[in-house]
């Protein structure tokens, strides 16, 4: 028992090595301008909250991550909404050309990004829509929304027939069996589909960077890109901007990960 | 209402918004392939096959899918080696597996741009942690033509490993414990059990993470464009920098379309060849 | 000519009163309510103080009822044309004035974002300024911008190392150049005392810094028809002469990653003997903690075999005047008042720029804060402002790989030359009809 315990704390110290990038920037970003170049010291001879303090109130982060937060709550709506009843039609319903269509789904989530950005920066052009949330909400969850679909076909099958057929029986017809029976049984699975929506529409670079344009509508990962130095890059600063940029994805990994595990496993196991 | 008519109900918003934001585009960036289009200066005609012809006869191009192709293929095999050895090395784990697992995944949750950001960082040649580390030499990562890509792909593997792990570690819970205990008995441990005993029954879902991690690795932006921007001198302009430098930086939509066309096709193809390479019957045990 | 101050206060409160009757114009009556706001959108300005504030409070003094909100821009030249390009192509929120690097007035006149100003600008106030100042931003015959701050490149030297080695005058010619920092640096024998710095990175100051080079042996980008590398073999030469800096060491290998600031603050920090940057840097050299103070000369750009001496970029600022602003009248007041001598006098004295009037260089008040005004102004008079056509970012932006390649050696002058010149010609393709 005791080498049992003492190899998973090897692991744990090996995995924490893993993940020292990270806690090297949080160190960064607590640790004084004068010792950041040249770096001579490992740890900082002392803390300081001014790079947060710059960032929180002299910076465009806290807009950002506004923006942020609001287009990926909404897009995550939108992508589950129209994804769990889609998904729900597709694993229940006659379809004529389901499998198609599913195909097409799987397809779908191998668009590359780059080959669909000009043609939706024309179409936001044309619509108006640039630099607003509305054209990040539509491009995420248009872009989720194929694993949303996919995932949730699945998670829906694996709910037993029985239930759906002894709620039948009952005298529920098809909308009352989605709302009372499925949608509450498919919830755990909805949840990590949206987590992983989530976490796209808060990572998301490229749509970001090319339909906005202002602070108006800038997300977290672009205001970071475009961080702002006169002379020199404010390393400091920058480190706090991407501590406070991985907090949601910090706050899922740590907080809801049998979700997220399970919304990973499931779409790769799905074939 | 029929079953019918409910299922078209249901599906029509869907479609409707993937049609409109998904296929359109996807049909639209091909029709802007052959056309000269630069909004800036109102230009708008046909191309023909113009675009294509200076791409394949232009270095930039190849040398794009050069490093396309290295990227790719390094990333890949580093990944997926590291991630399967992670995951041998987690599924013993008793005591601390939330621990563990938070660690592994964090690198794989952060925005990109913040991996970007942080590499950038731990590679500066006066203030980065790498060269503190190596004993304060003056290396230039990502201003050497030579470095600057395996300090690219470097900073990838980091974020990606985490993926192909956890999937592995996954399938290989499911593997009974009985089946290594029989293996000691018969005197085979260790690399021969592994041989004989995880490496078959992994090797299905490694496959599938190795067609996730190809696609991705074809289309990955972010982490270019933010950590190096393609360069230094082109050496690490993968074809999305190169599309993306195309389309924004020169408002070239025509050619930008066009570069992208060549991603879309080359996603499409390796996605075939893998799917037709898994999809045999060879279903996970 | 330009307005004396009480010229401009008078003009100040007759432009209300103008804009009050006039009928159904293009503007809104300041008195009338709300206070009319013009956005004006420019970089951060570098120096010793900031004269932005002050000028925008006496433009609101001299127009009641007007304010000016002012917006910066991010750092990067590149990222700037990004972010207009991106606004004004997509129809984002309309600004006003904005401030413009010299080379985007073409291409922003061709794509009609900004206004002709020709009926404007009476044709004193064009000739007040450098005429190299004034040629880019003319298109088509009309007049698209005003001229706010200038620059030319410049050498910078250390003047003390020269007179310790006996070197009476700052080199004429490169080759001079290479055989002072030999001869210096083997006399100071200090390791990190670098020979010539100067901007190679990926950017458009690369850029800029071979097009000097190409300049030097008196060879051009393009033709009068836009072929490129007309004089193809002095050109050659200039690259590999370029790259030749590095391999012989006479440059460190860093300068191909770096930019304006990563090489004014070695150089500012006495770790080189050469220089070449923009003039802004020696306000910095001489601020009373530098430790050049007093120890830095400026000299022409040198020359190569084949070309003249003094051959440098010149760049700068102009102010334009957007397409879709909705108060016409009063933005382009602003900008004449900000491009005015008053204007301009108070930049130069308050922040490290360079103004775009002649006039200003003989100023006995301004020479005495700043002596090398006099030479800087035949430098002006004598540098080449970069090609002057709508594609000149687009070229850029597609020969900056090709010329970075030679810098770091992945290429060879020749093969990038072919390569860059297949990319041109289909860019002329596209935009050709």
């Amino acid at each position: 028992m005791r080498a049992g315990r003492r190899r998973d704390a090897v692991v744990l110290l090996a995995l924490s090595l893993y993940a020292a990038p990270f806690f090297w920037q949080a160190l960064t970003s607590v640790r004084p301008d004068a010792e950041l170049l040249p770096l001579t010291r490992l740890l900082p001879s002392r803390l300081t909250w001014v790079h947060y303090d710059v960032v929180l109130r002299q910076s465009l982060m806290p807009r950002a991550l506004i923006n942020s937060l609001g287009i990926a709550l909404l897009s995550t709506l939108l992508a589950i909404g129209l994804g769990a009843l889609a998904a729900y039609a597709l694993a229940r319903l006659p379809v004529r050309g389901r499998g198609v269509i599913l195909l097409a789904m799987v397809a779908a989530t191998a668009f590359p990004q780059i080959a669909t950005v000009s043609p939706l920066y024309l179409l936001m052009r044309a619509l108006g829509l640039r630099d607003t949330w509305l054209a990040l909400i539509l491009a995420n969850g248009s872009f989720a929304l194929p694993l949303v679909i996919w995932l949730l076909t699945g998670f829906i099958r694996e709910i037993p027939r029985a239930l759906e057929e002894a709620a039948a029986v009952d005298g529920a017809d098809r909308l009352a069996i989605l709302r009372w029976v499925v949608l509450p049984l498919v919830a755990p699975g909805m949840a990590s589909a949206a987590l992983l929506a989530f976490l796209f529409s808060w990572n998301e670079f490229l749509f970001a960077y090319s339909f906005t344009a202002t602070e108006a509508s800038r997300t977290v990962p672009v205001a970071l890109a475009l961080f702002p130095g006169v002379f020199e890059v404010p390393w400091g600063d920058i480190a706090a901007a991407s501590l406070l940029a991985s907090l949601p994805p910090i706050l899922i990994v740590v907080g809801f990960q049998r979700y997220l595990v399970r919304g990973l496993l499931a779409g790769a196991l799905r074939e | 209402m029929s079953d019918r008519g409910l299922a078209w109900l249901l599906l029509s918003p869907a479609l409707l918004v993937l049609a409109t934001l998904t296929v359109y585009p996807a049909l639209w960036v091909l029709w802007l392939a052959f056309q000269y289009r630069i909004p800036v200066f109102g230009i708008s005609r046909w191309a023909g096959l113009d675009h294509f012809a200076f791409l394949a006869e232009g270095t930039r191009f190849w040398n794009a899918a050069w490093v396309t192709g290295v990227f790719t293929v390094t990333s890949v095999a580093l990944e997926s080696a590291l991630g399967l050895a992670i995951a041998v090395a987690l599924r013993g784990q008793r005591g601390g597996r939330r621990t563990a697992l938070a660690l592994l995944l964090l690198a794989w949750a952060l925005p990109s741009v913040v991996t970007a950001k942080m590499f950038e960082w731990l590679y500066h040649p006066a203030g980065g942690l790498v060269n503190f580390l190596l004993g304060d030499r003056a290396i230039n990562w990502l201003g050497d033509p030579a470095l600057a890509l395996p300090s690219l792909i470097l900073a990838d593997v980091w974020r990606a490993t985490p993926f192909v792990a956890l999937l592995c570690y996954a399938r290989l819970l499911t593997i009974p414990p009985d089946l290594y205990e029989a293996a000691e008995v018969d005197g085979a441990a260790g690399l021969q059990a592994f041989a004989r005993i995880t490496w078959p029954l992994v090797r299905p879902i490694l496959l599938v993470t190795m067609l996730f991690r190809t696609l991705d690795a074809i289309r990955a932006f972010d982490i270019m464009f933010v950590l190096t921007g393609g360069g230094p001198a082109g050496s690490t302009e993968s074809l999305t920098v190169y599309a993306y430098r195309a389309l924004f930086q020169t408002l070239q939509i025509g050619l930008g379309s066009a570069i992208g066309v060549v991603v879309f096709a080359l996603v499409m193809v390796v996605a075939a060849v893998y799917l037709r390479l898994i999809g045999r019957p060879e279903r996970t045990a | 000519m330009a307005p004396r101050p009480a010229r401009a206060a008078a003009a100040g409160l007759f432009l209300p009163l103008l804009l009050a009757l006039s009928a159904g114009g293009c503007g809104e009556r300041p008195g009338a309510g709300a206070p009319i706001t013009l956005v004006f959108k420019h970089a951060k300005i570098l120096g010793p103080a900031d004269p932005m504030p002050g000028l925008l409070r006496r433009f609101e003094a001299d127009h009641p009822g007007v304010r000016v909100q002012s917006e910066a821009l991010t750092w990067s030249s590149d990222e700037q044309h990004q972010f207009y390009v991106i606004n004004l192509e997509g129809g984002g929120p309309p600004f006003d004035v904005m401030m413009l690097d010299v080379i985007w007035v073409p291409e922003f006149a061709r794509a009609g974002w900004i206004l002709d100003l020709t009926s404007s600008v009476p044709p004193a106030e064009r000739d007040a300024h450098f005429p190299t100042a004034i040629a880019p931003a003319m298109q088509d015959g009309r007049l698209w911008a005003l001229p706010w701050f200038m620059n030319v490149g410049l050498l910078y030297y250390r003047a003390d190392l020269l007179a310790k080695y006996g070197f009476g005058a700052p080199p004429e010619t490169y080759e001079e150049l290479i055989a002072q920092v030999r001869r210096i640096r083997a006399g100071e024998r200090d390791p990190s005392l670098d020979g010539y710095l100067w901007q190679g990175k990926q950017y458009e100051g690369g850029m800029v810094n071979v097009l000097e080079a190409l300049w030097a042996n008196g060879a051009r980008l393009l033709d009068e028809a836009g072929r490129p590398f007309p004089e193809a073999e002095r050109a050659r030469e200039s690259l590999a002469f370029l790259r030749g800096l590095i391999e012989s060491g006479v440059s460190p290998a860093w300068v191909t990653a770096a930019d304006e600031e990563l090489t004014r603050r070695p150089f500012g920090d006495g770790r080189a003997i050469f220089l070449r940057s923009w003039p802004y840097a020696l306000d910095l050299f001489e601020l009373p903690d530098s430790r050049v103070r007093g120890k830095v000369g400026v000299a022409p750009i040198p020359r190569l075999r084949h070309g003249p001496v003094g051959a440098a970029s010149t760049g700068g600022a102009h102010l334009a005047v957007s397409a879709r602003t909705r108060h016409r009248d009063l933005a382009v007041a602003l900008a004449r008042f900000l491009t005015s001598e008053t204007a301009q006098r108070a930049m130069t004295e308050g922040a490290a720029l360079r103004p775009s009037r002649p006039a200003l260089y003989r100023d006995a008040g301004l020479i005495a804060r700043d002596p090398s005004l006099p030479a800087l102004h035949g430098l002006m008079l004598r540098g080449h402002p970069r090609p002057i056509t709508p594609y000149y970012l687009m070229l850029s932006t597609t020969l900056q790989p090709e010329f970075s390649a030679v810098l770091v050696g992945r290429k060879s002058p020749a093969r990038a030359m072919r390569d860059a010149t297949a990319q041109v010609e289909h860019l002329l393709r596209s935009v050709t009809p």
